[in-house]
């Protein structure tokens, strides 16, 4: 089922969206307002360990709109895990340090309380996570951990908690759902409990959910239903999305847009079709072209990527990807790309020699320069002056201690 | 029926209605239920299926880490469920194995050039020296610097590194078949590239003969020259990399080849073709295994086992009514092709 376009249609009437339709009742974001909901600007996250401070997340800015979803693709270790749950709040008391500000419909969650948090978690943002067998809790029923948020947050009695546990149960695809109530996480396959731990994030209709490698250790059939799955409900519910994970392949037909984060920073960050079609960040192309693909024949070499992403604890100056980059040049060692855009507004990269037609372009060096002039693609003049981006982050001068 | 391997000499592995069962409480479970196949000598076959087919099951039977309850492994014409256990254990030096949590298959507590040389000093072969050199050889050879790396201990290393030190051990007895037991899936997609390249590169260097266990069929593709796709089991279709992909004749492999997601927005892949999950192999379904999931199901395929048989030279498939022709993937996830043959 999709959005009733009335509803649509009397959000944009009135400024307030309170739609009168039944569907606009129950999830409220339909036909709302216009604008981003939630807006990541220059987000940081530091973790003070013994042997330094490690950035995880280094000034991030993203957007995503209501019903829309964003992908965030990244290798282990580039801080994309640690951005959903610096977004959600979902971080160590002590030993961090934040930055930035993450509005989710207007109000900042950096600088949230606890307390309102805990109002927010669940009810209007909420989050699945790769593990489903750690997420859930294995020594109570799942038909608790379903209605505990409902009982809560929308404060329902004990029957009508578990009609609608019963109804969530059945609206992800679970068969008999009155008897899996009673079931413990251990007695489900991993399809099941994530499905369950979709349900659990479903229960008080969020406006914008977290999917953290949703799929990652499910076979591939599986994944295929799980994905699927929460598209449908997706666009059932106008829900807005921001889908986590290391595989391009998933977010490639599913994502509205898609960031691709590198040592805690975007690299580069477009609509879907236009980063695979005009990509030009080194890394992502070398993400893309790493990935085994069917159409290729038996025994077809892979562009592996050299080295190994670099330790986030001193980063050296430059571009973080610069020692694993074929193109890498000395202004790519020492001085930072921001991050910019050329032809599209909504596309940005962070380089200095952003790639046309796969080559990159402005190339010092009489040898290099004649071979990347572009044929066909407009591009900006060797890079002296970054186009300002609409994301770009403002370098503050704070630095975490 | 036996498959066999294309053309070229005999099988360097035979495998031959191989049966693995397990007792849980007081049912049995049948995790390999006769699997027949061979893999001739530098050949790479590629084993593919869902978690719980019975794939690393027949790959830990093929080096009777789990004795088979019934039929038959034979590698180089040596029967090895014939074996005692002393013959055995010293015939398995032909056969090597790397898994696929690279850092929890090394011991954490000793070096990296002890865990490598560790075949050579428990077999007694080469001098000291002999072996050091052996050890610098193959470490060089993964891609692993000898002298930074030798006196470290795994927990240093990345994944992709011990990976690296993982097959460095493996060949160091040189095997006539490396077995890999999805080597890859628990590595970032830049380093499995990596380790993707490197097993190539070996392959070409030292003519291993491999058996590649792995759930992602692109990546089976990449290295194998035949595949065979497993389920509950069994063995569903047998066919070299290019016709399984161009023309799969099991509605499993085509399933298998539309769900996987494919970096490229136009694809149509990734998406859901099959309902449900891989049934439990302590009440398989009767005929076809795959019957309860297959989109085609018909009432003899309830009654009858479609057994596995060759649609057109070298390629087999277990189905009664083999898809014919036509490539994979469809954009429509409904899945539309008629069977080749329909009974009356």
């Amino acid at each position: 089922m999709t959005v009733p376009t009335d509803a649509g249609a009397a959000g944009a009437a009135g400024p307030s969206g309170a739609a009168g339709t039944a569907d606009a009742d129950r999830y409220p974001d339909v036909g709302a307002s216009d604008g981003p909901l939630l807006v990541v600007e220059d987000l940081r996250t530091a973790f003070r360990t013994t042997r330094g401070t490690v950035r995880a997340v280094d000034g991030v800015s993203l957007s995503v709109d209501r019903g829309r979803t964003l992908g965030v693709v990244g290798e282990s270790g580039s801080g994309k895990t640690v951005l959903s749950r610096s977004i959600m709040g979902l971080l160590p008391a002590s030993d961090v340090v934040r930055g930035g500000s993450a509005r989710f419909d207007g109000e900042d969650l950096v600088t949230a309380t606890p307390d309102r948090l805990r109002r927010i978690w669940g009810a209007q943002i909420s989050m699945i996570f790769q593990d489903p067998m750690t997420a859930l809790n294995p020594v109570t029923r799942i038909g608790r951990q379903i209605t505990e948020s409902l009982r809560l947050h929308l404060d329902m009695d004990r029957s009508t908690a578990r009609d609608a546990a019963v109804e969530l149960l059945r609206s992800v695809g679970i068969p008999s759902p009155e008897q899996r109530l009673r079931s413990y996480p251990f007695q489900l396959s991993g399809g099941m409990r994530q499905r369950v731990m979709i349900a659990i994030a479903l229960a008080c209709a969020p406006r914008l959910m977290l999917a953290d490698e949703p799929t990652t250790g499910l076979d591939v059939t599986v994944q295929a239903q799980i994905l699927d799955l929460l598209a449908d409900l997706q666009q059932e519910r106008h829900m807005a999305v921001i889908l986590v994970t290391h595989d391009l392949g998933v977010v490639a037909g599913r994502a509205d847009e898609i960031a691709v984060m590198y040592a805690g920073k975007i690299v580069e960050r477009a609509p879907t079709r236009s980063l695979f079609a005009e990509t030009r960040m080194p890394y992502t192309r070398a993400l893309m072209q790493s990935i085994p693909r069917l159409s290729d024949p038996p025994g077809t070499r892979l562009e592996a990527i050299p080295g190994r992403p670099p330790q986030l604890i001193d980063r050296p100056p430059g571009c973080a990807f610069a020692p694993r980059c074929p193109y890498a040049q000395d202004r790519c060692r020492t001085e930072e790309p921001p991050l910019r855009s050329t032809t599209s507004p909504d596309h940005v990269f962070a380089c200095w020699y952003p790639l046309v037609d796969g080559r990159p372009t402005g190339l010092p060096g009489p040898a290099a320069a004649p071979t990347s002039i572009p044929t066909s693609a407009p591009v900006a003049p060797p890079v002296a002056t970054p186009v300002a981006a609409p994301v770009a982050a403002p370098t503050t001068g704070e630095t975490p201690r | 029926m036996t498959i066999t391997a294309p053309d070229g000499d005999g099988p360097l592995l035979r495998v031959d209605d191989l049966v693995v069962e397990f007792t849980a409480g007081r049912s049995t479970v049948q995790a390999v239920s006769g699997v027949s196949l061979e893999i001739r000598a530098g050949e790479t076959l590629g084993l593919v299926g869902e978690s719980g087919c019975g794939k690393s099951t027949l790959g830990r039977a093929i080096v009777q880490v789990q004795p088979p309850t019934s039929g038959s492994v034979t590698l180089d014409g040596v029967d090895l469920t014939t074996l005692s256990d002393r013959e055995l254990r010293r015939f398995r030096t032909r056969i090597q194995m790397i898994f696929q949590d690279p850092i929890s298959s090394l011991n954490p507590r000793r070096r990296v050039r002890d865990i490598v040389a560790e075949p050579l000093v428990i077999w007694g072969r080469g001098t000291p020296d002999e072996r050091k050199a052996k050890v610098r050889e193959m470490l060089v050879a993964v891609g692993i610097d000898p002298d930074a790396a030798g006196d470290r201990h795994p927990q240093e290393f990345s994944g992709g590194q011990c990976q690296r030190i993982s097959i460095a051990r493996a060949l160091m007895s040189e095997p006539a078949l490396l077995i890999c037991d999805e080597p890859v899936s628990a590595l970032d997609v830049s380093v499995q590239a990596q380790i993707l390249n490197l097993l190539a590169d070996l392959r070409q260097t030292y003519g291993l003969t491999m058996l590649f266990i792995a759930h992602d069929l692109a990546v089976v593709k990449n290295v194998s020259d035949r595949v065979a796709v497993m389920y509950l089991g069994k063995l569903a279709e047998v066919a070299t990399s290019e016709a399984l992909y161009r023309s799969p004749a099991h509605p499993y492999t085509e399933a298998l080849l539309r769900s996987i997601p494919q970096p490229d927005p136009d694809s149509g892949t990734g998406h859901q073709v099959l309902t449900g999950e891989l049934p439990s192999p302590i009440d398989p379904p009767s005929g076809c295994r795959f019957r309860t999931r297959c989109p085609y199901a018909t009432d003899r395929c309830a009654a009858e086992e479609p057994p596995l048989a060759e649609v057109s030279p070298g390629h087999l498939v277990a189905c009664h009514y083999p898809l014919g022709g036509g490539t994979v993937p469809a954009p429509v996830p409904v899945p539309v092709p008629v069977p080749e043959v329909y009974p009356g």
